[in-house]
């Protein structure tokens, strides 16, 4: 099947876990023999047309801008527009794929002037990132999520959590639902590292333990509990020290709460890491923490089980999907520092328990979340709407 | 949002994400509707920060947003 992916980010346009699973995805869509075309925004010093293990990567130029962010993004969603239309008239596309609300626009205009059947993976809603819609963008997002699920013939959602969110907001007839987990390359996790040597870049002595946060920096990931947890997971822990990986908005005020508790001198802010230096930190980890507040899915969580690290998870969306309380990991409450506390400081006091989560979550991984079942599940919904 | 963020969307917005479509400060002030000195306090401290960049092109000075500036930016709406 010819299939015409659009998403936003796409590596190394990475912004959160979208670009990653675009990757994946295409990447086992195209060994099931898929022609897989991905046309996506350009990044500085990429070529704009790649071909990435078989996947073909058209990379649209945006030649006018707007300072406004919803204007842009329809600007842009013309010139992904323009650009499908370029590549069908050689290619001749069997079906749409469009990932969230962001390139909807030129999803819903393809699939019309095409006449090609539409499938949207929706990875979020807008009513969870921004935990309600309190302004107007936020109301103008969520009524093109709604359309998006709208004109799609067919909705892809990566958890249980999201199918009830998506049919009690939405009204979004179950039959066309479809929950298809994310997944990632456990073998990203298989070579060998020098923990000692990639926790000594990180100022980790001998005999302190590393406890680690990947992700973006913005409310709903929930930071600001694991950091207001750091003064009681020392009491009982007091080598630990704390990783923070990822940026966004936040940061600044991050940076001051964790400078407020006392304790700024053991808690690190990286910025941005190349996905290399992301992989070796995971693995190096005594506990990752996922205290996100809405969660659709939680691909960190998962990274974290395939590295070998116990995972430490709020008990929110998708995370309590893949994570089992007391067998691949520990599900505490979320926005609840005290919990979040409790659970790494169960890990990281008891190593024979640590090994049991690690050993349970590795075979958890490699048995349910391969990019070849999501491929495989993806092949049977393209197969279904074209049918019609 | 603390302004300097949102003004750093803006100027991901505008375009100005590489140093071929960088931007002189009078240019930033049309295009976002802020007066220059605003401007200019908000890019030194986006420059601090590495997620603005400036050059001289042509003997004028001019700012785009970085790689880093750029998942920043984007950070806010995925």
């Amino acid at each position: 099947m010819k299939v015409c992916m659009l998403t936003w980010e796409f590596p190394p346009r990475i912004v959160g876990g979208i670009a990653r699973h675009c990757l994946g995805l295409a990447k086992a869509l195209v060994k099931q023999d898929h022609e897989v075309h991905v046309v996506t925004l350009d990044f500085p010093g990429v070529a704009m047309f790649e071909d990435v293990e078989g996947v073909k990567v058209h990379r649209v130029s945006i030649n006018l801008g707007h300072p406004n962010f919803l204007t842009w993004t329809f600007i842009f969603n013309h010139f992904m527009e323009k650009k499908i239309a370029e590549l069908d008239r050689n290619i001749g596309f069997d079906i749409i794929h469009v990932h969230d609300w962001l390139t909807a626009s030129a999803g819903v205009a393809s699939k019309h002037y095409l006449s090609r059947p539409l499938v949207s993976t929706v990875h979020s809603t807008e009513l969870g990132r921004a935990q309600g819609l309190n302004n107007p963008d936020s109301y103008l997002i969520d009524g093109l999520e709604w359309w998006i699920t709208y004109e799609a013939n067919k909705v892809i959602l990566c958890s249980n959590s999201m199918r009830g969110e998506l049919e009690n907001h939405f009204r979004v007839p179950l039959e066309k639902i479809a929950v298809i987990p994310n997944a990632i390359d456990p073998s990203e996790y298989a070579r060998d590292v020098d923990q000692q040597a990639v926790r000594r870049r990180y100022g980790i002595g001998h005999h302190e333990e590393m406890v680690v946060f990947v992700g973006r920096l913005v409310p709903q990931k929930g930071v600001e509990y694991l950091i207001r947890a750091v003064p009681l997971i020392l009491e009982r822990n007091n080598g630990a020290k704390f990783i923070i990986a990822g940026d966004g908005w936040s940061r600044s005020h991050l940076e001051n709460v964790a400078m407020s508790t006392g304790y700024g001198d053991r808690i690190r802010f990286l910025g941005f890491i190349s996905d290399r230096e992301l992989a070796e930190l995971t693995m190096s980890g005594n506990a990752l923490v996922v205290p996100s507040i809405y969660e659709p899915f939680g691909i960190v969580a998962l990274e974290g089980m395939a590295a070998g690290t116990p995972v430490v998870a709020a008990n929110v969306g998708g995370l309590a999907d893949i994570v089992e309380h007391d067998r691949t990991g520990v599900l505490v409450y979320p926005q609840d520092p005290e919990s979040i506390a409790w659970g790494v400081n169960k890990v990281l006091t008891d190593p024979g328990y640590s090994q049991w989560l690690i050993r349970n979550a590795k075979k958890k991984v490699e048995d349910v979340y391969s990019w070849q079942a999501v491929a495989s599940r993806t092949s049977e919904v393209y197969e279904e709407v074209c049918k019609g | 949002m603390p302004d300097d963020i949102r003004f750093l969307c803006s100027l991901h917005n505008v375009g100005a994400t590489s140093s071929e479509k960088s931007l002189t400060i009078e240019e930033i002030s049309t295009w976002i509707v802020m007066e220059p000195d605003k401007v200019t306090e908000n890019l030194d401290k986006l420059i601090k920060n590495d997620y603005v960049h400036m050059s001289f092109i042509e003997g004028a000075r001019k700012y785009h947003v970085t790689i880093d500036g750029i998942r920043k930016v984007l950070s806010m709406y995925s």
